[in-house]
């Protein structure tokens, strides 16, 4: 997997291509089965910071884009358009239904995500980076909330003023520290 | 023939007991991660998740003759860069953004010091070798700390067979659980790293603060036994190690702050005198790993929080009291 390939995955995920990269990754995905499970990390990594609750269970899209792939008669450019429109949206309807169930998410992906989600980060322009492939194994997070569970804003406020103070201060649990602040203020 | 006998009851003792050899290798890996983590360069991008929350983060680290050097760049959410040198931390925040005070990278860098740590609290953990796994595609080593008691979380540790670098560290509730999780998904080890990948890139408000100060809050040290509030409950192993005043720059209300640790896990109280009509935590709370117990008296807020198990700050918590004379 290149970095393009990955490139054209996430775009993939966002339905961001046109037809000739439509195409390509099209082709890709028919021929090359690392492609289909970088697709499927990518979907659920998409999901899961868009706040879309999933299913740990494995629901295998790559299977269904398989076979979608191979009920086409003929691969052409004007047939590939058309139908790759059906699998583009398909897994992402398909995840957002799954709403009520939990998390299981590839680390490796999401970080793979957030890199090509943010324009100003030059890590792909980094050859050395660039060719490490991410291959993790998936991980279920407890769901234990990204805010206090008080009521009342004041409450919470507070509650984060000591917990960063804890952190600065008794090092928390060490391991963690570092990236819990320099984290701490995402999303607000 | 007692000798015999002596060898033959050593090697069943040491047959009977594997956790003999993995604790100490286990230890050493431990003992190499903490180095290679100050000498090595690498260039890489790790995920930090909790709950929900996840944030990625590039690091870049270069070690020389003049010191380390290292710089973090938050990739999703609030853009901002990090930079760390041997003893001054820079924040850089997004134009627009008040740099809020509270906002305070540690100044303690990359995890290097969890074997010292766990050194100081090895009555309290056990520590093993786990199973070998692929972490951003690097062949890895897990380390397994788990606690003795259910008042303290445990961690598995992945660390690269080959250079030492920690790429993943799981914190683990006692039900093994991940509660939070930072992994390399992509790292470039024993490059070099030129001046320029060091430089900040963000144009915007910078705060610089030496390592050595503690925060941009007045601090006052206090005497460890000056303190009129009493915690009567503790878990075993854990022991007052600072203890604080300072006057939040918010609202000028003072606060006293204890922290108790068992060399790995620790907890703070927060004894904040309550100086107008304010709402304050009652009974229990989380978010992500972190537990916190709030309640009132005389006449002030009292917060326990840290990254250990609800049980824990709420039988700390409950346990305080508060003594007229100091």
């Amino acid at each position: 997997m290149t970095v393009n390939q990955n490139e054209l995955l996430s775009a993939l995920v966002d339905g961001e291509l046109q037809d000739s990269e439509l195409d390509s990754v099209l082709q890709l995905l028919h021929t090359n089965e690392q492609a289909r499970n970088q697709l499927q990390r990518y979907q659920r990594a998409s999901d899961v910071l868009n706040d879309h609750n999933l299913s740990h269970h494995q629901i295998d899209l790559t299977d269904r884009i398989s076979a979608a792939l191979q009920n086409e008669a003929e691969f052409t450019v004007s047939t590939a358009s058309k139908k790759s429109a059906q699998i583009i949206t398909f897994p992402t309807q398909f995840w957002k239904q799954a709403a009520s169930m939990a998390v299981a998410a590839s680390i490796g992906a999401l970080a793979v995500v957030g890199v090509m989600t943010q324009p100003q980060n030059q890590i792909i322009q980094n050859p050395q980076m660039a060719s490490v492939e991410v291959e993790t194994s998936p991980m279920v997070i407890a769901q234990t909330g990204k805010r206090w569970t008080v009521e009342e804003q004041e409450v919470e406020e507070r509650l984060n003023s000591y917990l960063v103070d804890h952190n600065e201060y008794a090092g928390a649990s060490g391991v963690f520290s570092y990236a819990r602040v320099v984290s701490y203020d995402l999303g607000q | 023939m007692k000798k015999v006998f002596q060898i033959v009851l050593s090697c069943s003792a040491l047959l009977l007991s594997p956790n003999i050899f993995a604790d100490t290798e286990a230890m050493q890996v431990l003992e190499r991660m903490g180095v290679v983590a100050k000498q090595l360069n690498y260039d890489g991008i790790f995920s930090y998740q909790t709950g929900n929350k996840l944030q990625s983060i590039r690091i870049i680290h270069r070690a020389d003759q003049q010191g380390e050097v290292e710089r973090l760049i938050s990739l999703n959410g609030v853009a901002r860069e990090v930079i760390r040198t041997n003893d001054m931390v820079t924040c850089i925040y997004p134009e627009g953004k008040p740099v809020q005070e509270n906002h305070r990278p540690l100044g303690r860098g990359f995890p290097t010091d969890l074997l010292r740590r766990l050194s100081s609290a090895a009555a309290y953990y056990q520590t093993s070798l786990g199973k070998e796994e692929r972490v951003a595609a690097h062949h890895t080593q897990e380390i397994v700390v788990t606690p003795v008691d259910n008042y303290r979380y445990g961690y598995s540790l992945w660390v690269d067979k080959e250079n030492d670098l920690l790429l993943q560290s799981d914190l683990l509730d006692d039900q093994g659980n991940v509660l939070e999780s930072f992994s390399f998904s992509s790292v470039s080890m024993g490059l070099d790293i030129p001046e320029q990948s060091l430089k900040p890139e963000m144009q915007g408000n910078e705060m610089s603060w030496n390592r050595t100060e503690h925060g941009m809050n007045a601090v006052k040290m206090v005497p460890k036994h000056n303190s009129r509030w009493q915690v009567t409950w503790l878990p075993e192993g854990f022991n007052l190690v600072t203890q604080q005043n300072r006057f939040k720059a918010r609202n000028g209300a003072a606060v006293e702050q204890q922290v108790y640790s068992d060399g790995l896990s620790s907890v703070s109280i927060f004894f904040e005198k309550i100086r107008a009509r304010h709402s304050h935590l009652h009974g229990s709370s989380k978010m992500g790993a972190a537990n916190a117990f709030g309640t009132i008296m005389n006449a002030h807020f009292i917060t326990v929080v840290g990254e250990v198990p609800s049980r824990t700050v709420d039988k700390m918590g409950n346990s305080i009291r508060y003594s007229e004379s100091e």
